[in-house]
């Protein structure tokens, strides 16, 4: 009878044992991003460094489960891009998606999360109609939407007595989206657009023609719109042609990003830039993610990189809110709108009308601090958030 | 160059199916995906060996009609709604005229010209597609349809189905292209690719031969383009890049050139370690690289010629 009991015994604890294995079960996290090819290969470094970074001050676990990411390479392409979003989910059994950087990856991407209903968060990729007409209940954005990055700039550059603006940018989507973006608040506030320069999208080796042109129409400042070598060629040439006395050259802030800084040198100094993140945000969760960060790798984190972070920290946020419990996505997403948390950028949420980030937008100017270029924070957007744009999750 | 008609193809292309079939039962959910990738480049890679190995025209702009058939199955397909067997008949029709127009211009070419004015072609047609409004620009398009085979009960909707699709596709397009290179066309390709001056002393009107080769290529390609907007439901300018029309290059000058069943097997070969290198690190591409420069070095004709050449010892061995 004793024996018996002690089989019982045995076979229950054993049962236990293995229903607490299955809670012990980890999140799985599937990152797809261009690890190995293209121009973005920094930014997908970057963007999952810091994500590592906030998991780590979890110690990785929420609700008594582990927390684990699985990266898989787009290889920068977006057909391969969406083979491995569908190897994380069918094969991997991963709880969410986030990726990737490039706009035609994420074209790719969109369509499957959205049928297969695993929830996609984007870290960077500022396409409107994401989070605008096009909208999905399973696709969230925490990085940006390229209209509320410059949607208050425009009145801000014509208060600042910036009345004649010349547009440049990359002949392409989201070149248009923030130059239009910018364009419209700017001429209701008074403003006059003097001149617009589209070169063709892809590579430059000299901006001398466009920047001619801008010279040509007299214009108070350049608003611009650039990222990666590209921005630093600009910048340099800006420079070079003396067009630094004549006009003042702004834009979108990735045009003085931390990536390009070292290559740009102090040709970066006395542009004024907007942007949701730059390193010179007073607040403690930044201070310690910049610490921390420049503490292991050595230079300044990116805006990159802290919206990587700040993906982190809202899913583990969510997560923990969830109980920890992944099984249900559209619970999962729920607990995503609700909560609120403090990330490098200041107080962040997830609209449910649109499913794209309410963040700060901070306008910033760059210059010398000692022998290099920092940043210098000259106004903060608080709480800027999208129209629903043809969205109709709000209903 | 050997002619490549010999009874013992048959036996390798047998066993090149049996083993994709093979990969098929064994593979799991992105098995599936890889298989469709790699029948879809052989297809490309096939299309892109009868102009390099037969006629002697190196292409460096062929991904321009993969990427014209893909476009064009979207538009067809989705922008038109039209069902999508006939959009992808239209849309091979379209790469084929595409190519004919290329063509028009690029064979009158040789060498380094050629090459040239195709790389320049492939530009043209990927700067469109990047500038272009109606199918997304640089962000692409999604919503391309599938082939709806459910009459004859495949839903080519599920992955293993879509990756039989594909190598069926393959198969059909190896039996054509092999009885194109074994036709007295074939010949008469080789023939101009071996002394152009003779061929055409001897009355053959070589450039129409040359263009008739890059419109059969432009539209098989276009078939390939099809296949691949299907199997990501997505066509983007992606699909044009010049490092793409490259990439087949390498696929095709490693099977062998004028090899259907060697450059299938690089097309393979590529996909694999692709596949198998970018799990195991991020620097692949320069692994990549370097085992294709020892292939090339190891065995000057590509996978092929190394066949051939295990082939002849093994024979000699046995031999008397």
């Amino acid at each position: 009878m004793k024996t018996l009991h002690l089989a019982a015994a045995a076979v229950l604890a054993s049962a236990l044992a293995a229903g607490g294995a299955l809670a012990q079960a980890p999140v799985k996290i599937g990152l797809v991003l261009p690890y190995s090819a293209g121009p973005f290969v920094a930014i997908a470094n970057e963007i999952t460094d810091s994500m590592a970074l906030a998991l780590e001050e979890t110690g990785y676990m929420v609700a008594g489960r582990k927390i684990e990411l699985v990266r898989e390479d787009t290889t920068h392409k977006p057909d391969v891009a969406q083979a491995k979003a569908k190897k994380l989910v069918f094969e991997d059994k991963v709880d969410m998606l986030v990726g990737p950087v490039a706009s035609a990856e994420l074209t790719a991407l969109f369509d499957f999360a959205h049928q297969s209903k695993v929830p996609l968060l984007i870290p960077n990729a500022g396409d409107n109609e994401v989070t605008g007409e096009k909208c999905s209940p399973w696709v969230l954005r925490t990085s940006f939407s390229n209209d509320q990055i410059v949607r208050d700039m425009g009145t801000w550059m014509a208060g600042k007595g910036y009345k004649k603006v010349a547009l440049l940018a990359f002949d392409y989507k989201a070149g248009h989206q923030l130059m239009g973006g910018f364009k419209k608040p700017f001429v209701a506030a008074g403003g006059t657009i003097v001149t617009e320069q589209y070169p063709p999208f892809g590579r430059l080796s000299d901006f001398g023609p466009w920047l001619g042109r801008i010279r040509d129409a007299k214009p108070d400042a350049i608003f611009s719109f650039f990222a990666g070598p590209p921005a630093t060629l600009l910048v340099q040439q800006f420079k070079e042609f003396g067009l630094d006395r004549e006009m003042k050259l702004t834009g979108a802030g990735w045009l003085v990003s931390p990536l390009n800084l070292p290559s740009q040198g102090q040709a970066a100094a006395g542009v004024i830039g907007v942007l949701n993140y730059v390193p010179a945000i007073d607040n403690p969760v930044n201070k310690s993610y910049q610490e921390r960060f420049q503490a292991k790798f050595k230079r300044v984190g990116s805006e990159f990189g802290a919206q990587g972070y700040d993906t982190a920290k809202l899913i583990h946020a969510a997560l923990a809110q969830a109980g920890g419990k992944t099984d249900d996505k559209a619970a999962l997403v729920k607990a995503m709108h609700a909560v609120r948390i403090e990330g490098t950028r200041g107080p962040l949420r997830i609209d449910p009308r649109t499913n794209n980030v309410v963040q700060d937008i901070y306008v910033f100017e760059t210059e010398m601090q000692g022998s290099a270029v920092g940043y210098k924070v000259l106004d903060r957007i608080r709480d800027v958030q999208d129209p629903p744009n043809g969205c109709t999750l709000g209903g | 160059m050997t002619p490549p008609a010999s009874g013992t193809r048959h036996v390798v292309a047998v066993l090149l199916a049996a083993a994709a079939g093979g990969y098929w039962l064994a593979s799991g959910y992105y098995g599936k995906e890889l298989l469709a990738e790699t029948a879809i480049t052989a297809i490309l890679a096939m299309s892109l060996s009868l102009l390099v190995g037969q006629a002697g025209l190196v292409s460096l702009g062929h991904a321009a009609f993969f990427g014209i058939g893909a476009y064009a199955l979207a538009g067809f397909g989705a922008r038109l709604g039209w069902p999508p067997a006939l959009a992808m008949a239209a849309a091979v029709a379209t790469g084929a005229v595409a190519a004919l127009l290329v063509g028009l211009v690029a064979v009158r070419l040789a060498g380094v010209f050629f090459i040239m004015i195709t790389l320049a072609a492939g530009e043209m047609a990927h700067a469109w597609f990047l500038k272009d409004r109606l199918f997304g620009g640089v962000g692409g398009m999604a919503g391309v349809p599938r082939l709806d085979l459910s009459a004859i009960g495949i839903d080519t909707g599920d992955p293993a189905s879509f990756a039989l699709l594909a190598l069926g596709v393959a198969i059909l397009v190896y039996l054509l292209l092999d009885r194109l290179v074994l036709s007295p066309f074939g010949q008469t390709l080789r023939a101009i690719h071996q002394n152009e001056e003779r061929a055409r002393a001897l009355g053959c009107p070589v450039g129409r031969y040359k263009l008739a080769a890059f419109v059969v290529a432009g539209a098989v390609a276009a078939l390939a383009g099809t296949l691949a907007a299907q199997r990501s439901a997505f066509v983007s300018p992606e699909l044009l890049t010049w490092t793409l029309s490259g990439e087949v290059l390498i696929v095709v000058i490693v099977g062998g050139g004028a090899s259907l069943l060697g450059v299938s097997a690089a097309a393979a070969l590529w996909i694999g370690l692709r596949h198998q290198l970018s799990t195991l690190t991020d620097h692949w591409m320069l692994a990549m690289g370097a085992i294709f420069v020892v292939l090339v070095l190891v065995a000057g004709d590509g996978i092929d010629g190394a066949v051939r050449g295990l082939w002849r010892r093994l024979a000699q061995r046995r031999g008397p």
